[in-house]
């Protein structure tokens, strides 16, 4: 009673000029608001799903697919149910998206570090590929290149080397390492990967000994001898041990009738678009990335590295790029993320990517469920990339 | 730098003058300095030199004598207007003026625009508009292809500019702000006309479904620039609030927003959202995805100006506050026009991507220039060879548009002193 009258005769700010007031109102109202459009709008598509009899759930993810995938990395049989196709279409996007990040990548710096290159033509050169390519539609760049490989000779007539690499207008074919036997092939591969450790490790000590001592120790060419005698040496001891070497190389062998290629690698013509469309289309902004980063470096920091005698190339490498990464990282992260988002293009020259499989997926079953999942799938990958872009991020900051 | 010979200590020990300094002016040294510096350097010309030698050879060879552009010449005005002007669209009548009469009433609004700032960019960019379009007039189709009253129409671009600028010069309409509102009510108008109105005679509506080609394009990209600005900024000012609940909200939004490609988006906009509203209710696939294609740039847009805050000194606002001006007050006029001037080039180059994404409305089944151009292809097997053609056209028309607002957005910045101050 007592607080009621204490709250009636409140003579303080008035309520609507109150901060608290003003702020907690807004928040509610604007929560309440937000709440109430979403449940609406869910809810009046759970009733239209009911009215209209439009199917829904996920009871149809055991159900057999039956539809062929284009092209798909893991293997697949239109007996495969829906949950696996879905993933089969998810490792297409995965595969697409980080081979297309580590080519863009490498391109991008490229054509960044030329972009700053004191050559005039070298660095105008760079400037007309960022100017033109990204000011184009990615779409566009797409057809353009789609309509490049169509005109390719048929397979019966395809552009060959030495009867190893075919290119034509399905596919492009080249010889592949496939594995004798798994345990060898597995053994082999894992040493390998040993080695290449070794090789950064030895590196990496290399490194320090030429800081430290100022003569040469080779750190490039030690790296390398490590990693090839590592793996020489395996390969022969396991084909001794085995009695075949872990991997025999296959050359593709295109059949009659219909070109179908038996042995080594092949990429489908609609996959190399793509690849060829969203890597020079991303490498245009990493390039612009990777030029403002090197300029973010003080001028200071470039001359001492050169009074210190470091060649223009070394100076980049340990003393200039270091500190641009810092600059570069973050836009870096959002343009692989925007690379990701781009390979969506796919369906439009026909490569069955997450997206396209789900738009012919939602043709026999329920729209909605497919899209929430493809909508999962790709935040899982975005918050992925987010996540280990900023680990490192935090890794190379001062 | 004759001092050189006294100063340097080598000249002084031997006695002898040294030679004089290398050129540092005229073409040998401009050449030697970015071109010849080091042996690796010049190595790195030649290559560089020889191949874009190659690329000019080849490349003029196949514009001029492979290439074979007539596709272009075929495909002509539905590039610019899509089916708009097809006897589905349009039964019984000419509706071809619709577009060419927004056409002059956006030559009309480059006109005010140049007579309300004056001379400068904004004189070259809408004389130059104006001399494009009415030479168009001249393109040499047949009359029958091209009739005589779409012709006048385009060069009836040039008296448009003129009256503009009359207008903004000499009539109440001379202040920004007053152009600025006739801007709004034009693209309004603009609206209506392509639209129709039901009984007014030679107005008859005309479907969505049949706007495409350029036109949709920079439809679309218009309005998703005018209305994703405001909204973005609303989002980075949320997304930067103390007050919790909004701040979720705007995060909420801006990350769902950006971690999904648009074209899923865009399908999801045809297939999930008709279920929302009853069945009766008057749908309209274009609105719903210029409302999707507006919302995903808003979300771009809200980081780019939430960078431009962060860039900002907390003095800023400490100062604003200790001048007593309320904490909107703030925003609006310290904190915003520093933020949004210091992310110009991200902002613009956000527009530009819009601009790029509009092609991407071909999954919801409209034809704009993109998909136009390669249903044409797909329909017309004969032209299938000069695809490429058509698609590096097409490339040039999306660069020019896209190139020039990039330009405009570093004479702006050059104008509002970016980094000088």
């Amino acid at each position: 009673m007592e607080a009621l009258i204490r709250a009636l005769s409140y003579k303080g700010i008035p309520l609507w000029r109150h901060v608290q007031v003003v702020q907690w109102t807004t928040q509610i109202v604007s929560g309440v608001l937000v709440v109430v459009l979403v449940v609406w709008f869910f809810a009046n598509i759970g009733n239209a799903i009911q009215d209209r009899e439009i199917p829904s759930g996920f009871g149809f993810l055991d159900r057999e697919y039956q539809t062929p995938i284009g092209h798909s990395f893991l293997s697949y049989d239109s007996s495969d149910s829906f949950l696996y196709a879905f993933v089969v279409a998810f490792v297409n996007t995965l595969l697409v998206s980080v081979v297309g990040v580590i080519l863009a990548t490498a391109l991008g710096i490229a054509v960044g570090v030329a972009r700053i290159s004191g050559n005039w033509l070298v660095s105008k050169i760079a400037l007309a590929y960022i100017e033109f390519f990204r000011n184009v539609p990615l779409l566009v760049q797409l057809f353009f290149w789609f309509y490049i490989v169509v005109e390719l000779p048929v397979w019966q007539d395809s552009y060959s080397v030495a009867d190893l690499v075919f290119l034509n207008n399905r596919y492009l074919a080249i010889p592949f390492l496939s594995p004798s036997g798994l345990v060898g092939a597995l053994v082999w591969v894992l040493v390998s990967v040993g080695g290449i450790g070794a090789a950064i490790f030895a590196y990496r000590r290399l490194i320090d000994r030429e800081v430290r001592t100022g003569s040469a120790a080779y750190p490039i060419l030690s790296g390398f001898a490590i990693t090839f005698l590592v793996g020489a040496l395996a390969w022969g001891v396991l084909s001794v041990a085995t009695g075949d070497a872990p991997f025999s190389i296959t050359v593709p062998n295109p059949q009659e009738p219909f070109g179908r290629v038996e042995g080594g690698f092949v990429l489908p013509g609609a996959l190399i678009t793509l690849m060829v469309g969203l890597v020079m289309y991303t490498a245009a902004f990493i390039a612009e990335i990777v030029r403002a980063g090197l300029q973010s470096v003080s001028r200071g920091q470039r001359e001492s590295a050169r009074a210190l005698g470091l060649s223009g190339m070394t100076a980049l490498r340990h003393v200039t790029f270091p500190q641009a990464l810092r600059v570069i990282v973050p836009p870096l992260i959002s343009q692989y993320l925007n690379l990701t988002k781009n390979s969506s293009l796919a369906g439009a020259i026909g490569y069955s990517d997450l997206t396209n499989v789900a738009k012919t997926m939602t043709q026999t079953a329920p729209a909605v469920s497919i899209f929430l999942m493809v909508m999962i799938a790709y935040l899982v990958l975005s918050l992925t990339y987010s996540l280990i872009g900023n680990l490192y991020n935090r890794h190379i900051r001062f | 730098m004759s001092s050189n010979v006294q100063m340097d200590p080598g000249g002084m020990e031997t006695g002898r003058p040294l030679p004089p300094p290398r050129l540092s002016r005229g073409a040998v040294a401009w050449l030697r300095d970015n071109l010849f510096s080091e042996w690796h350097n010049s190595l790195l010309t030649l290559i560089t030199a020889a191949v874009i030698g190659l690329a000019l050879f080849f490349g003029l060879r196949w514009i001029i004598a492979g290439a074979d552009w007539a596709v272009i010449s075929t495909l002509g005005g539905r590039m610019i207007i899509g089916q708009y002007n097809i006897e589905a669209a349009c039964p019984g009548q000419n509706c071809f003026w619709r577009p060419q009469a927004i056409l002059l009433m956006t030559t009309a609004l480059l006109g005010m625009a140049w007579g309300v700032v004056g001379n400068g960019l904004t004189k070259r960019i809408a004389i130059a508009v104006a001399v494009v379009l009415s030479l168009f007039a001249l393109l040499p189709y047949g009359l029958d292809t091209m009739g005589l009253d779409v012709r006048l129409l385009l060069v009836a671009n040039l008296p448009a500019l003129g009256l503009g600028w009359v207008i903004a010069r000499y009539t109440p309409l001379r202040t920004t702000k007053r152009v600025s509102i006739t801007v709004v009510v034009a693209f309004i108008v603009a609206l209506v006309l392509l639209r129709g109105l039901p009984g007014v005679p030679g107005l008859q509506t005309v479907s969505v479904l049949y706007w495409g080609g350029l036109m949709l394009n920079l439809l679309l990209a218009v309005a998703g620039i005018a209305i994703s600005l405001p909204i973005g900024i609303a989002l980075a000012l949320g997304r930067r609030s103390n007050l919790p609940v909004v701040k979720l909200l705007c995060v909420v939004f801006i990350e769902v927003f950006r971690g999904v490609p648009l074209i899923t988006l865009l399908f999801m906009s045809q297939v999930l959202v008709p279920l929302a509203f009853p069945e009766n209710f008057p749908q309209n696939s274009l609105f719903r995805a210029a409302v999707v294609i507006t919302l995903f740039s808003s979300a771009y847009m809200a980081e780019n100006i939430r960078g431009g805050l962060q860039s900002l000194h907390r003095g800023q606002a400490e100062a604003a506050r200790a001048l007593g001006l309320a904490s909107w007050q703030t925003t609006l006029l310290i904190s915003l026009p520093q933020a949004i001037r210091n992310v110009i080039p991200a902002i613009v180059g956000q527009f530009i991507s819009l601009f790029k994404d509009t092609s991407l409305v071909y999954i919801i089944g409209m034809l704009d220039v993109v998909e136009i151009s390669r249903a044409f292809i797909q329909g017309n097997t004969e032209y299938l060879g000069s695809a490429k053609e058509l698609f590096v056209f097409l490339a040039l028309v999306f660069w020019v548009f896209t190139y020039g607002m990039s330009y405009v957005s570093r004479h702006i910045e050059r104008n509002l002193g970016v980094g000088e101050r």
